[in-house]
């Protein structure tokens, strides 16, 4: 065959082939393109209580810079994205560890160590709500039994942040073990040889050779995670509602009741637009990260 | 302006209960007129809708129509709704309202189909449009329109356990005064139980604030104004947070039904005040069956004015099939159904319903229902169906009254405070159109 021909074919052959996977491709690039573009047009509309609709400009981003409520959620927002993300990587790192070097840990205690990401949010948070329920709760009943006095939990304007941390950290931290301990598994044994021949302390070890190489990995969890945190909305929504007062308000749950229970849908979707721009402002932050650590 | 306020607010609602109660019945009324269609009801997963379900396969047999149900928890249906209506899609047919909450607000926006005609011309003979509540069609009567068919009637009571009150040598408390003066004596003559119990979660204080603040004598609007600084308003709001901040108990600020039932029904609560539809959960397992009093919330200064609601049937504005939604919505309303609810605990919106010797024979089997079912009277006569502010906006004027409670159960602000901060924020919302 002639190099003409080849090529002749070589080019058909791609014809074809982004011809038969352009449905597909419409079809995607229209189910993400077009809820955006929804959602950029209901930001600029207003809506008032009984549901009538008009065009509003930027009204509804400067009503946004002057809102209290706003700012607080942007606050609540950040504050339990960054207690939750230190807390499941803290631990989820030591976790994976654990499971790294304990080798002969049964099956079954390595998948309990694991179940809780499993269990859908809402469940969680269900069981979360009842076992830290002030009255009747089990978790105050142990305080109280070990003579330590008993906890709001939930119900205090104080606590409340990183009470909800905590569940959520306690659902998702062996979901980060599970992405870390990957990252153990592929460190090459020859650097660990090395250290060894070397006399390094496992300490050493750990602060020199493992934490150094597992860094790509960590961020890589931090930046799965952080997409999750900043849209955090259902364990909040089960177990607070955005309470008490407005002290667990995050923008999710803020711009949640804007739209579904107040019915402003214009200003919900400006809300949630403005929540968007955050997360990927983070996640490119993190890729950034990610790159001027990787090995 | 104040006759426009009478016009709006008796004299149109007087119009439409009168072309409900002078029923015109088509001699030739035929159940199975629409026998083929299939009929969308979006509902709420409640006791409500659960006991009317029971009976789904008798309506399909009845008129030859499929029920199609769909059906969410309170909030989740709110939503779908919302999503259904923006959409102008006739997706839904027949779907569940609180005329007390959403009422003047869906009505405005033209969700709600006119049910005062089909109401007047469409009706079986056994259907009896005069045995409604007159209160409950009044409170679902919004510009003149008859707007949803009630389903049932319900209130916050007052929960109260006689052998502790016997115990501790105290009565059946019969003003706001004896419950906090029987609260701050249990306190003390029985530390293992919580005083006094009721809502302290933020959208849904209203619900039970609206029974102090009423019959303490208050209001929610005073000449187009937020009226919560008012002396009544923050006797009501203080009063209302004394009471679960120092006698409820801890995280109440967390508590709707659930929680207060739960806590009730377990035996650690004194007295609880909650919604009468919570009876069959509080007395499940037996536990509090012959040691629990029931009664309207106990007077105040104007009195007990109860709050009284009730779940209604509305038809959707954008329903294709009209005619063919009323014939389930006249079935659902029916006194026959009423009447199988009723015997599941679901206190009927028809006191023909509330006489019948097979449902008096039910409520005559325990005390407990003799009380609520005495206590439901009172709601049906005096209840007042004002919860939270009677506006547009008024799932939204709830989350400031909440607010404004929570604020004084957790003592972040003082009471002149926290009204004039709750003044302030809902005055806004009055003066939105």
């Amino acid at each position: 065959m002639s190099d003409t021909a080849a090529t002749l074919t070589q080019d058909r052959q791609k014809l074809e082939m982004a011809a038969l996977s352009a449905p597909a491709v419409i079809f995607t690039v229209a189910m993400i393109a077009f809820p955006v573009v929804y959602t950029i047009w209901l930001g600029f509309q207003t809506f008032s209580s009984t549901g009538k609709q008009s065009f509003a400009g930027l009204a509804n981003y400067s009503r946004l810079v002057v809102d209290y409520e706003f700012w607080h959620g942007l606050w609540v927002t950040i504050a339990l994205y960054v207690l939750s993300l230190a807390l499941q990587i803290v631990f989820g790192v030591w976790l994976a560890l654990v499971l790294f070097h304990a080798k002969r840990l049964p099956g079954i205690v390595r998948s309990l160590f694991i179940s809780p990401f499993m269990m859908p949010p809402v469940v969680a948070g269900m069981m979360w709500l009842v076992i830290l329920d002030p009255s009747l709760g089990a978790a105050n009943y142990i305080l109280q039994s070990f003579g330590l006095p008993p906890s709001d939990w939930l119900a205090s304007p104080t606590w409340v942040i990183p009470t909800v941390a905590l569940i959520d950290s306690w659902q998702w931290t062996p979901y980060v073990a599970l992405i870390v301990l990957g990252g153990l598994q592929s460190l090459p044994p020859s650097v660990y040889e090395a250290a060894q021949i070397d006399g390094a302390s496992p300490l050493k070890t750990f602060q020199r050779i493992t934490l150094p190489l597992l860094l790509p990995t960590i961020v890589t969890a931090a930046i799965l995670r952080s997409v999750d945190l900043l849209r955090f909305f259902d364990i909040i929504y089960i177990t607070t509602q955005g309470g008490p007062g407005n002290a667990s308000n995050t923008l999710n749950i803020y711009g949640f009741r804007v739209g579904f229970e107040f019915f402003n849908i214009g200003y919900a979707s400006a809300l949630m637009l403005t929540l968007t721009a955050i997360v990927f402002g983070a996640v490119l932050a993190f890729n950034r990260l990610r790159g001027a650590v990787a090995w | 302006m104040k006759a426009r306020m009478l016009a709006t607010h008796v004299a149109l609602p007087v119009v439409a209960i009168a072309a409900v109660t002078v029923p015109s019945h088509a001699a030739d009324f035929d159940w199975m007129k629409f026998k083929g269609k299939t009929v969308t009801f979006l509902a709420n997963n409640n006791p409500v809708s659960q006991a009317l379900l029971t009976y789904k396969a008798d309506f399909e047999k009845l008129t030859g129509m499929t029920l199609k149900v769909d059906g969410y928890q309170e909030q989740q249906m709110r939503q779908r709704l919302v999503t259904v209506m923006n959409a102008n899609s006739d997706e839904v047919d027949v779907f569940m309202t609180l005329p007390s909450r959403e009422g003047e607000q869906f009505a405005a926006a033209g969700w709600y189909g006119d049910l005062t005609g089909v109401a007047k011309s469409e009706v079986a003979k056994e259907y009896d449009p005069n045995g409604l509540s007159q209160a409950l069609l009044k409170a679902a009567t919004f510009g003149g329109k008859l707007t949803s068919m009630p389903m049932n009637i319900e209130g916050p009571i007052f929960y109260y356990r006689t052998d502790i009150f016997k115990k501790c040598g105290l009565e059946a408390p019969k003003t706001i005064k004896d419950v906090e003066a029987a609260a701050e004596k249990l306190k003390t003559c029985d530390s293992g139980v919580t005083p006094f119990v009721s809502r302290g979660l933020k959208p849904a204080v209203a619900y039970t604030f609206s029974n102090m603040l009423h019959n303490i004598g208050g209001s929610y609007i005073a000449n187009g104004k937020s009226n919560l600084c008012s002396a009544k308003g923050k006797e009501a709001l203080d009063t209302y947070s004394r009471l679960l901040r120092d006698f409820g108990p801890p995280g109440v600020v967390n508590y709707s039904f659930q929680q207060i039932s739960a806590l009730y029904r377990s035996g650690r609560a004194a007295m609880s005040f909650e919604s009468s539809n919570e009876l069959r959960t509080v007395m499940e397992g037996g536990a509090r069956l012959k040691d629990t009093g029931l009664l309207p919330f106990p007077a105040g200064e104007a009195g007990q004015v109860p709050t009284t609601i009730g779940w209604g049937m509305a038809i959707s504005s954008h329903s294709k099939q009209p005619e063919a939604a009323w014939y389930f919505v006249q079935w659902a309303t029916s006194p026959e159904v009423q009447k199988k609810m009723a015997l599941q605990g679901i206190a009927p919106p028809r006191p023909s319903v509330a006489k019948d010797p097979e449902y008096r024979k039910w409520i005559e089997e325990e005390p407990v229902r003799k009380e609520w079912q005495a206590a439901l009277d009172v709601l049906a006569t005096k209840g007042s169906s004002e919860v939270g502010y009677p506006i547009v906006a008024n799932p939204e004027s709830r989350e400031f009254i909440g607010q404004a409670v929570q604020d004084l159960i957790l003592k972040q602000k003082t009471v002149e405070q926290a009204c004039a901060d709750a003044d302030k924020a809902l005055d806004a919302l009055i003066a939105q159109k």
